[in-house]
């Protein structure tokens, strides 16, 4: 009975919830933002995610003479001295970079100073126990800062992926720019889905753990890394970013195998997920992690 | 608000911070007194709901502050400690608390203004916490914590570090609240911070409540003699006087200070005494300039507590 009764409440309470976020997000996300945007870290890393843009530029203006064009229903149509469609070449160049050095490696490490300063913080500053004598829920507490967090990590991410994008295409010209957009939006929604799954999980263990930061990293390199080409990677979150990018690229046309993607078993069977699928689990991992913490939160004595 | 602690133990592995702590907080202001380390600040902690005891029971108005966030509506924190977001401006964090609180931002902005200007903040209210100086920081402290009317207020260590006239301000505002209903409950380890806000004190030490009640009740229950000077007004009635007071049932002892002309008689019955007196002086003739007790002062008797005297 109690249950029915409590199910019964639940579009109140989460009517009640929407009303008092409205009213909560904004000071909190205006605070968390502003303590991303001037922590040197975040500034170390956006001078690290510039560095490919900076080199794809170089590479343009060394290999500009090299280019050949051809007028195509109007269009400028570039081909590299072998004949072959720069833009083909240059968007996989662009999502393998972005793969090898941003997705797997950049955001990750950005996930774990973004959940650090916007818990941790609070925690070292002893501002958390000033949180936890208001009446706002330990579960709002976690997930405003989160979403704060979500949107920085998304805001820097892809306007870099949205710069390097352009400084790798630039060869290719107006035409293979617009051509590979999708490319670009792919890439975009991987990032988001990172950082809505990274956030989350990094959030647990701030509110759990004394020093988050290398517990983080031990978990990056043992299973992100290591757990995620295995037999049982369906238990990482990368086996889903990989099987989302694996998907579309396939949808695209581009001739891609699951095992470029490391979604294959030892047994050489494919074990990618169907990108809604993938996306799903991505968000029930990144609510249950949630209220994982905001329970991390609650359960903190001081 | 009703705050009751029964027997309340907390642990920390194997320090304990506090033990069978038994304490009931109403309206007005009581004083937890104690010297640093004494299990003052874990007993706050655990009123407001940041610590669970690892054993007993604390009830605010019959629920646990720990499990119940609605409670918390009701709470005033200042702690002892500085924790500011310092790229705010006072103005700024005080609004910021006051919509955790669910004020809206024009109201929580008005509410701000308000409260700091109270507090003699109105010209530093702009600038950010980083630069103000700590009597500064702990008025903003006070207003946050005040801003949106608690009923009980907390303040562990609220006169730390503030100038006198900080202190004073601090000490007519804490009076008013009381006033007006409010339930406090300030932590000192400076005496006459309490001794000057109320006469109900709990007397922590070491983790134990050693006391609880006015600074008489108090006073009682020490199981030592008592010292009270008599000043006469001429000189030479002093052994007179001592001679026929230690004929009293009531006198432990007495000793003389001829360079200062005093007698001091030490007594357990000091009712019996300040009763007696006057009635010895009238018989004997003799007239006295004051009668005393620096006993009964705080600083004594908190003293005497620390030191680990007996009790009855």
């Amino acid at each position: 009975m109690e249950i029915i009764d409590k199910i019964g409440k639940l579009p109140d309470i989460v009517q009640s919830f929407a009303k008092r976020s409205k009213n909560l997000f904004p000071p909190i996300a205006k605070d968390c933002i502003y303590r991303l945007l001037v922590n040197k870290i975040t500034w170390i890393v956006v001078a690290i995610l510039l560095l490919p843009c900076v080199l794809g530029v170089v590479i343009y203006f060394q290999t500009d003479e090299d280019r050949q064009v051809r007028e195509s229903n109007g269009e400028k149509v570039y081909y590299d001295e072998d004949g072959d469609l720069i833009h083909e070449d240059a968007r996989e160049e662009f999502l393998n970079i972005f793969d090898l050095f941003v997705i797997s490696f950049v955001a990750i490490i950005m996930a774990i100073i973004f959940s650090s300063e916007l818990i941790n913080e609070e925690f070292e500053n002893k501002t958390m126990q000033l949180l936890r004598t208001t009446p706002i829920h330990p579960f709002e507490i976690i997930l405003h800062r989160y979403l704060a967090g979500v949107i920085s990590m998304f805001a820097i991410l892809g306007l870099n992926a949205i710069i390097f994008y352009y400084a790798v295409m630039m060869p290719s010209g107006t035409h293979g720019i617009l051509e590979n957009l999708d490319v670009l939006l792919m890439v975009l929604q991987i990032l988001l889905f990172e950082s809505l799954a990274f956030i989350a999980i990094f959030c647990v263990f701030t509110t759990y753990l004394e020093k988050p930061y290398l517990v983080g990293i031990i978990y990056w390199i043992v299973w992100e890394s290591f757990v995620s080409t295995q037999n049982y990677q369906q238990l990482t979150i990368t086996h889903y970013l990989n099987s989302m990018i694996f998907n579309s690229t396939k949808a695209m046309g581009w001739d891609v195998q699951a095992s470029d993607f490391n979604l294959v078993n030892s047994n050489e069977e494919i074990l990618a997920t169907e990108p809604f699928t993938a996306m799903l689990i991505i968000v029930v991992i990144a609510i249950l992690s949630l209220i994982l913490a905001s329970r991390g939160i609650a359960n903190r004595q001081f | 608000m009703n705050i009751k602690l029964e027997q309340v133990t907390k642990n920390y592995g194997n320090v304990q911070g506090i033990s069978n702590i038994n304490l009931e907080v109403s309206r007005g202001i009581t004083g937890i007194l104690g010297p640093n380390g004494a299990g003052k600040s874990t007993t706050m902690k655990i009123i407001l709901g940041l610590s669970r005891p690892s054993r007993g029971r604390i009830t605010v108005n019959g629920k646990n502050p720990f499990d119940d966030w609605e409670l918390k509506k009701d709470f005033g924190f200042v702690p002892e400690y500085d924790c500011f977001y310092e790229h705010m401006s006072g103005l700024e964090f005080v609004c910021y608390f006051l919509r955790m609180h669910d004020f809206q931002r024009e109201e929580a902005e008005k509410r701000a203004r308000e409260a700091l200007t109270e507090l003699g903040l109105e010209e530093a209210m702009e600038r950010k916490i980083n630069t103000y100086s700590r009597g500064m920081r702990q008025k903003t402290k006070v207003a946050r914590a005040t801003v949106f009317n608690p009923r009980v207020l907390v303040m562990d260590e609220p006169f730390q570090g503030a100038d006198p006239t900080t202190r004073m301000l601090l000490m007519k505002k804490m009076t008013e609240w009381a006033e007006n209903g409010k339930t406090i409950l300030i932590s000192s380890h400076i005496l006459h911070d309490i001794q000057s806000l109320t006469d109900n004190i709990a007397l922590i030490n070491n983790g134990k409540m050693l006391a609880h009640g006015n600074r008489h009740e108090i006073r009682n229950l020490i199981n030592i003699p008592r010292p009270i000077t008599i000043v006469p007004v001429k000189d030479g009635n002093l052994r007179k006087l001592a001679k026929r007071l230690l004929d009293e049932k009531w006198t432990k002892a007495t000793s003389i200070d001829e360079d200062t002309n005093e007698l001091t008689v030490e007594t357990t019955q000091t009712e019996d005494v300040y009763l007696e007196i006057p009635k010895i002086l009238q018989k004997e003739k003799i007239t006295v300039e004051r009668i005393y007790s620096e006993d009964d002062s705080l600083d004594s008797l908190y003293a005497k507590l620390v030191e680990g005297h007996q009790w009855k």
